[in-house]
């Protein structure tokens, strides 16, 4: 609660509680999330605006074979009550899966060990079509001398095949002292090889298109188009009618 | 070229140890930034870093921090900025960190950023006080504040009430 109050005073507008499923223990139930209010009675405000801070709740699951992805094809309840799902792929099978198919919000980069497999172009550029960012944490670099330099290899390898898009830094701080301001944040995007703009856009526009993207996967099961054209284009056939007889003959 | 051009990056000590903030010394803070650097960029880092770096103002009340480097080597500095773990100082560890604030070409622009920053904290804090003195306290701090000549480093005319 405590790393809650410091990141609204930092300066964020809205904060994600993350929920861990690892697969490797015997029985995991996907709990409710705690919600939100239950934690705080009244939100502060954002600094600088007059709306009030959003808290979200997040699922992260740890996948290493596929049979656990089938929990999300599952309609379980629980699931649809977070707002955010991610999921932490441990083989290149897996990440495949996942930039395709699965349904998710997030793919969650892992910064604390060497990466087992490369990325490769096809998975990444799907991913990247249907709107799935990449998610790097930055508090283990914060921590310790060579989680740094996994972090930094692994995202500038990523970086050279995403080529900055759709990329999302996050923290997972567990502590108050580990987070960081999102001036700070998007200047260690830098160090990750994102461009200045992309940095920026890696702490603001991107998590704003993650929460969107979480809050279509929850509500939406298709979209209805309306069309308006053929009528006005109908409307406008008649009124030049008369000039483009004239041009035509 | 004419003159030598500088960055200065406005920051502020977070820390939940409130003995902390009193503890602040610039020499203790620019120690701190300088490892980070080291660790960060190495030595290559923390030489052209160095070059004309500096802890220009420091406000233990407030926690708010200036810091000056050429402005090539800025983004170094700024990037090394996040991992300031602890500010060491008579021989006691306090764990804290640096939230950036704003980066100027001059003093003058971090001075007015920081007036209306400390503004909008005054206000904050308004909302969240009780006691009646304490309001109107800072209601008359709020009205006063304003950027003037005499004082050469006004930014904190207005004064925190110690609630932070």
């Amino acid at each position: 609660k405590n790393t809650f109050t410091v990141c609204f005073s930092v300066g964020y507008s809205a904060v994600a509680l993350n929920h861990v499923i690892d697969f490797k223990e015997k029985k995991q139930e996907i709990i409710k999330p705690v919600s939100p209010s239950e934690l705080f009675p009244s939100l502060p405000i954002v600094q600088g605006t007059s709306k009030r801070i959003k808290v979200l709740t997040r699922l992260t699951l740890i996948v290493s074979d596929p049979s656990h992805c089938n929990l999300l094809r599952s309609t379980s309840a629980n699931i649809r009550l977070y707002d955010i799902i991610a999921v932490f792929p441990k083989t290149e099978k897996l990440f495949h899966i996942a930039c395709t198919t699965l349904d998710v919000d997030l793919v969650c980069i892992n910064v604390t060990e060497k990466l087992p497999f490369y990325f490769r172009r096809p998975p990444v550029n799907m991913a990247i079509d249907r709107g799935i960012y990449f998610e790097l944490l930055y508090t283990p670099a914060i921590k310790d001398s060579t989680m740094r330099r996994y972090t930094i290899s692994n995202a500038i390898s990523l970086m050279q095949i995403c080529k900055g898009k759709n990329i999302v830094i996050s923290s997972a701080a567990e502590r108050p002292l580990e987070l960081r301001g999102p001036y700070d944040v998007a200047k260690l995007g830098l160090l990750f090889g994102l461009s200045e703009g992309e940095a920026k856009a890696a702490v603001s526009t991107n998590c704003r298109a993650t929460m969107l993207h979480g809050e279509t996967r929850k509500s939406a099961c298709g979209v209805v188009y309306t069309v308006k054209k053929p009528r006005k284009v109908e409307e406008e056939e008649t009124v030049p009618a008369c000039k483009k007889a004239k041009t035509q003959a | 070229m004419v003159r030598f051009k500088n960055r200065y990056v406005l920051c502020e000590v977070v820390s939940e140890d409130p003995r902390c903030r009193q503890c602040i010394e610039d020499r203790a803070l620019g120690l701190a930034v300088r490892d980070a650097i080291a660790r960060v960029h190495g030595d290559y880092g923390l030489a052209c870093c160095s070059i004309s770096f500096t802890v220009k103002y420091l406000n233990a009340y407030t926690g708010t921090v200036l810091l000056r480097c050429r402005k090539d080597s800025y983004r170094l500095l700024c990037s090394a900025l996040p991992f300031v773990r602890y500010l060491e100082s008579r021989a006691q560890r306090y764990p804290c960190f640096l939230n950036t604030l704003h980066v100027g070409g001059t003093i003058r622009t971090c001075q007015k950023f920081l007036i209306q920053y400390n503004r909008t904290q005054l206000l904050r804090l308004l909302q969240n006080c009780t006691n009646e003195e304490e309001r109107q306290c800072i209601q008359k701090s709020l009205l006063s504040c304003s950027l003037t000549e005499e004082q050469s480093q006004s930014g904190d005319e207005e004064e925190d009430d110690g609630t932070e």
